[in-house]
């Protein structure tokens, strides 16, 4: 396949692409849902251009840390900066335009399934158009975004999907659908949450590789969940820990040690 | 196997005991009314009279009248089918105007009436000036247009239809107004219910990826509603359809109109062929609405 990657370290690779991706900085962050916590104060900075995992179990406050980085969970305490702007301090039209260069690929996908592709992945460019704006792109779509979005579903592999109505795609189609939309936000950040979920193994990796791939051409900041460690370990030059809410480790992923690794995934102690 | 403790057992049948106490009550009330009602089957056994009317009226079911049956019929009068048909299609034209109208006022409202648009963004950013204008405004916007459609609903066609022949006297618009506007209140409330009940997750998402609020509700909300809002569109097409043949007795040429004039007269038969066109142009959007929904794409 086009976008299969060619074997060997992919991770320690440098990032090429100049200084293009949105840097993230969480400052003792926590959130609070009634009487869970969902992180519990977090310090956490990432890089332009980076490519970061998230690992942990199952409710250690992964999608929550991701939905911090876009703003669409805010902060119970401490600050979220994105490109060193503190989001609570920005107007609703600024948080919006923050959230428009920020891709999200969500856990469930997110998709209409009654849509065909070409306007699902419309759909990610609503948040840089005005509302005649998007209303011309959804009713009458011009040629420029069609030949655009026929480009980036090539990129992901299903370019003669584009008229197909998403809910007759397979479960991978539908996650590179999903890649797509984030992609044709044209963002500088990319997130994205257990992206392997409902694939199998071989989908998964494939999934995983392009995602880095992509953020590395583009030179996109990278920040992706992942409860499989091995594709963590592959593909991620850099993995965060975390465990009920908290931080236990963070730091190159050649420097995290079998036992960090078990200790996070050991079930006992949760 | 395991004894359930007595606390168990009242935690147990306290989520039935409720439903079993709704079930009788809807069925005591079904009792009441009809005991108020005084209803009693005996009151289908007609007069004689009744009787005579009745067999005259159904002994034509199964033939209806292809020619008129006035013995005198005036030269200019067109063939009973072609009148039929032309009823049929009058029928159609006041329908479609009063949809149209009621499908564009249904939109609007309905919008206003679901609680998608203006509730919950939890991360609204700060000094948000939007978000408080749409967290007071909005409540009394949605507050109002649910009593207005109420009240748009509450009044049936045919009062809406009396009330505009005597304000503005056999118009086609009063026709087409009276049926649209508890058409259009109809559809308001279920078109807001449907979008409301759609999946929140790519609205969610849509958000996340800075799309404005009016983006996401048309784009995220409502196209998961759309196959349900269109099927349940054509079925209240329907029901304009029978809307418009009746406000016939009114006066409009539509096949209400012919049907009373042709029962007035005793020609069973002829109301029998009005019925009936009336039966295939309900089958023929039946028809319509089931092959467009079986190939539906946004
Ligand atoms: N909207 C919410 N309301 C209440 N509690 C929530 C909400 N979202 C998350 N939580 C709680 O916060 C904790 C962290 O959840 P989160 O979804 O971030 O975990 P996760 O690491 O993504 O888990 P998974 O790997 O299963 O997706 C969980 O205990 C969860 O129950
Ligand atoms: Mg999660």
């Amino acid at each position: 396949m086009m976008w299969s990657v060619n074997e060997g370290n992919r991770k320690s690779q440098g990032r090429t692409s100049s200084s293009r991706g949105a840097s993230f900085t969480l400052r003792k962050s926590s959130v609070v849902f009634g009487s869970t916590v969902a992180l519990d104060s977090v310090d956490l900075h990432i890089g332009s251009g980076e490519a970061v995992g998230f690992v942990g179990l199952s409710g250690a406050g992964k999608t929550t840390l991701l939905c911090l980085l876009n703003g669409t969970v805010r902060p119970t305490g401490g600050t979220v900066q994105v490109d060193g702007r503190d989001l609570a301090t920005l107007s609703f039209e600024e948080l919006r335009k923050v959230r428009s260069g920020i891709g999200f690929v969500h856990q469930d996908l997110s998709l209409i399934p009654n849509l065909r592709v070409l306007h699902n992945v419309l759909a990610g460019r609503l948040g840089k158009l005005s509302f005649w704006g998007g209303m011309r792109a959804f009713l009458f779509p011009q040629r420029r975004y069609v030949h655009q979005i026929h480009e980036i579903l090539e990129r992901v592999g299903i370019p003669e999907k584009i008229y197909e109505r998403t809910d007759r795609l397979s479960g991978g189609q539908r996650q590179r659908v999903a890649i797509a939309r984030a992609l044709f936000q044209e963002p500088v950040g990319l997130l994205a949450d257990e992206p392997v979920s409902s694939v199998d193994p071989a989908r998964a990796r494939s999934a995983v590789s392009l995602l880095t791939e992509i953020s590395r051409e583009q030179g996109l900041t990278l920040c992706v969940s992942l409860h499989n460690l091995h594709l963590a370990r592959e593909f991620f030059p850099r993995l965060v820990g975390l465990r009920a809410g908290r931080v236990v480790f963070d730091r190159a992923t050649e420097q995290v040690t079998e036992d960090e690794f078990e200790a996070l995934y050991d079930l006992n102690g949760v | 196997m395991k004894m359930t403790r007595s606390w168990d057992r009242a935690f147990l049948h306290k989520g039935l005991g409720v439903r079993r106490i709704l079930i009788l009550a809807i069925l005591s009330g079904g009792i009441w009314a009809f005991v108020q009602l005084d209803l009693n089957p005996a009151d289908l056994v007609p007069t004689s009279g009744g009787v005579q009317v009745a067999w005259a009226f159904f002994s034509r079911a199964l033939s209806p009248a292809i020619v008129y049956e006035a013995e005198f019929v005036p030269s200019d009068t067109p063939p009973l089918l072609w009148k039929a048909l032309q009823a049929a299609g009058t029928t159609v034209v006041f329908a479609s105007a009063a949809m149209s109208l009621a499908l564009i006022w249904g939109l609007l409202l309905g919008f206003l009436a679901s609680s998608s648009w203006w509730v919950g963004d939890p991360a609204g950013g700060a000094g948000n000036v939007t978000a408080f204008v749409r967290r007071s405004i909005a409540p009394v916007v949605y507050g109002s247009t649910r009593v207005l459609i109420a009240f748009m609903r509450s009044i049936h066609e045919l009062i809406w239809a009396v009330l505009f022949l005597a304000a503005f006297g056999l118009s086609h618009l009063s026709a087409v107004i009276a049926i649209a506007i508890p058409f259009g209140g109809t559809l308001a409330k279920i078109f807001s219910e449907m979008i409301d009940e759609a999946p929140r997750d790519v609205a969610h998402a849509f958000r996340g990826s800075g799309a404005s609020a009016t983006h996401v509700y048309l784009f995220g909300l409502v196209p998961r509603a759309l196959p349900d809002m269109t099927a349940y569109s054509f079925y209240r097409f329907e029901c304009a359809l029978r809307s418009s043949a009746i406000l016939g007795f009114f006066g409009y040429p539509t096949l209400g109109f012919y049907i009373a004039a042709s029962f007035e007269n005793l020609h069973y038969g002829e109301v029998w062929t009005y019925l009936y066109t009336l039966l295939v142009l309900v089958i023929l959007v039946d028809w319509w609405s089931g092959a467009l929904r079986k190939r539906f794409v946004v």
